[in-house]
């Protein structure tokens, strides 16, 4: 999986496709480290209209991203979740702790 | 590089061992095949440049023989051929020979062809270089692997895993498990179940549910409640598993005296309660965060109560099971689950269960650990053991003549009521003072519901007539923490002491407590067979461990007097 970046205005929006899992570790790590560090970013979107599966390692590697956003002082949400991906997220209560659009 | 340069006429020699040097590289000479590879046991060069025909051993027969020296290493043999030669050179490059060059030597090419193989050469090194890191880097990860697997079999115990009312399956997806599934009966007899999925599998997958299992086990034989070794769960992962990792968790606590199941779920699938016929009856649903997001403070770790009126099978599993997916990518899914534990009588469905996913599978290994718990609970108890009371259970006869060798007495005000656990608290002592023995368990059953008692209806004024209906249990827990939280003052006092009649060890325990007290003679006609409900019970059942229970003046005050049965160690 290789995710793509698409800026607009003051809003980053990490789009990524197919499986989501410890596979895509380091391309979403770097995809999402250039957002951070980019000044004019103020809030990172997470689509994931183009996934199909996540795992619990991708559960993870959102939770790391939350403390990075979180100490960058800057907003995240994550969007477009279709059903496979909205369930995991609700078994893990994950609305508990992250936006969810 | 060293070269070793081979040839049978001085001359030729000479010329190219001259010429290597003028490139800068070391020649070691010899004049014929066997003395070639005598040279190069010696000398280890990097390369060979060798004339094919020569007296004692030709070329290829020494190429052969180097080859076959250096193993795993890759020394490199340039053939240096005059013409006429096609045949052999073709048959020596086919056995092992690497390049060959023409005679007259063209001293350009040589030059050429020396740094193409220097640049392999080096290129062969680096990749050795690192496959023997790799082979170390593997045999280092097995040997933690063994170390990590022999420390989770000493943790999870597969012993104290038996209970008769637990069947349980756990199959990892790799040598190590990130699914855990541990067991054990509190002191009063309850049977705790903690089923654990650590993120990923392997071996990180088991560290990060290896710091559960002591609080778990610990915890549960001092007869802490589940909430309780939630918190301390909580703490641990914190303490010790770095951001980004986390354990869903469920736990069960399974009370058969008092016929109800609790359930806290945190990111597992949901935990279901079936009947005798396999019909869904409840379903626990994730309704937390995993344990070691959030700090313990920010957590609900309150479980959700369900009262059985029936016998019935608690079951658990991870996502591991119901994802299983086939050669096609189907997945198990829970349907196929719900199906067997319809069809099938409890006692058949777990191995139907793994037969079904086995088939389902076709070969296919499965990329997540799998678990599942099924928990009996509901069937027909053993009786409880009913003192025929003996003549010495007499009130009078106990104050006049039994003799009292010790006295442990506890008085708590609001803020301790808040705060401490007041019956594992003084199990430590129990514990040590009668030994060990089924007597433990009966008095932390008499202990905890005296208590109960006198927190919940004498000092926090509630009244249990609530929780006869089943939706009223949850409006009962939620007023008793409210009036808890704000409780400003109010006192239990419990008085434990150790007598000795009749060559017989009792003990007393006293309950005094700062409430109006209850109507209690209407409560003692009551029995464990006839206290309908699910209030009543209580006092039913510490009438049947006591030798004598007795209450003084409204009600607030109450002695219970309970024959030790078990030798002190």
């Amino acid at each position: 999986m290789t995710p793509t970046v698409e800026i607009e205005g003051d809003v980053g929006r990490v789009i990524l496709s197919g499986q989501f899992d410890f596979s895509a570790h380091r391309e979403f790590r770097q995809v999402c480290e250039t957002l951070i560090a980019n000044p004019s970013v103020k809030e990172v979107l997470v689509d994931f209209q183009n996934v199909n599966y996540l795992d619990s390692s991708a559960l993870g590697m959102l939770l790391l991203l939350k403390e990075k956003i979180g100490v960058a002082n800057k907003s995240l949400a994550l969007v477009n979740c279709r059903d496979t991906v909205k369930q995991v997220l609700e078994i893990a209560c994950f609305g508990k702790i992250f936006t969810i659009r | 590089m060293k070269i070793l340069v081979v040839d049978d006429t001085e001359a030729v020699l000479l010329l190219i061992s001259r010429f290597v040097e003028a490139l800068g590289h070391m020649a070691v000479i010899a004049r014929d095949g066997a003395e070639a590879v005598q040279v190069w046991r010696q000398e280890r060069p990097d390369l060979v440049l060798m004339d094919m025909m020569m007296p004692v051993l030709s070329g290829p027969e020494a190429a052969m023989a180097i080859k076959n020296e250096a193993g795993e290493s890759w020394v490199p043999v340039v053939f240096v051929t005059g013409v006429g030669e096609e045949n052999r050179l073709a048959e020596a490059i086919e056995r092992g020979g690497d390049d060959y060059i023409n005679k007259p030597v063209n001293f350009r090419v040589l030059e050429a062809k020396l740094k193409a193989f220097d640049r392999t050469l080096e290129l062969n090194r680096k990749v050795r270089e690192q496959s023997s890191k790799l082979a170390d880097y593997y045999d280092r990860a097995e040997e933690e692997k063994r170390v990590v697997r022999h420390l989770m079999e000493q943790m999870v115990n597969a012993e104290r895993l038996y209970d008769p009312l637990l069947e349980y399956w756990l199959t990892p997806a790799e040598s190590l498990s990130g699914d855990l599934i541990a067991a054990a009966r509190t002191p009063g007899q309850s049977l705790y179940i903690l089923l654990a999925d650590g993120i990923g599998h392997g071996l990180t997958a088991a560290l990060n549910v290896l710091p559960l299992t002591q609080p778990f086990y610990s915890m549960t034989e001092k007869g802490y409640s589940i909430s309780d070794i939630l918190t301390e769960m909580n703490n641990k992962v914190r303490q010790v598993l770095p951001v980004g990792r986390f354990v869903a968790v469920v736990l069960i606590a399974i009370d058969e005296v008092n016929g109800w199941v609790d359930v806290w779920n945190g990111g597992m699938p949901g935990v279901q309660l079936v009947g005798i016929d396999g019909q869904s009856q409840h379903v626990w649903k994730s309704a937390h965060l995993p344990l070691g997001i959030v700090p313990t403070e920010a957590m609900d770790v309150i479980p959700e109560r369900h009262y059985f009126s029936a016998p019935g099978t608690v079951i658990a599993y991870s996502d591991g099971l119901i994802e299983a997916r086939n050669p096609l990518g189907e997945p198990f899914g829970i349907q196929r689950l719900m199906d067997v534990v319809a069809t099938y009588p409890p006692a058949e469905r777990m191995a139907l269960v793994k037969r079904r996913l086995t088939e389902h599978l076709d070969n296919v290994p499965h990329h997540d650990d799998i678990s599942l718990v099924m928990a009996h609970c509901g069937l027909p108890q053993r009786a409880l053991p009913i003192h025929s009371a003996p003549s010495a259970a007499d009130p009078m006869r106990f104050q006049e003549l039994a003799e009292s060798r010790w006295r442990y007495s506890l008085n708590l005000g609001a803020q301790q009521l808040q705060h401490i656990n007041t019956v594992p608290f003084m199990m430590n002592f129990i514990n040590k003072v009668i030994g060990p023995g089924e007597s433990q368990s009966d008095v932390f059953l008499i202990l905890t519901e005296l208590f109960v008692n006198a927190l919940d209806h004498g000092v926090l004024g509630l009244d249990s007539s609530l929780k006869r209906e089943p939706e009223g249990i949850e409006q009962y827990l939620t007023e008793r923490a409210r009036r808890l939280a704000m409780l400003q003052q109010g006192h239990v006092e419990i008085d434990l002491t150790g007598m000795w009649l009749d060559g017989q060890d009792y003990l007393r325990i006293i309950v005094k407590d700062s409430g109006h007290g209850f109507d209690w003679p209407g409560w003692l006609t009551n029995d464990l067979s006839t206290a309908g409900g699910l209030s009543g019970r209580g006092i039913a059942l510490i009438r049947a461990l006591c030798d004598m229970l007795q209450y003084r003046g409204t009600g607030n005050e109450v002695h219970a007097y309970y024959r030790v049965r078990s030798k002190k160690p």
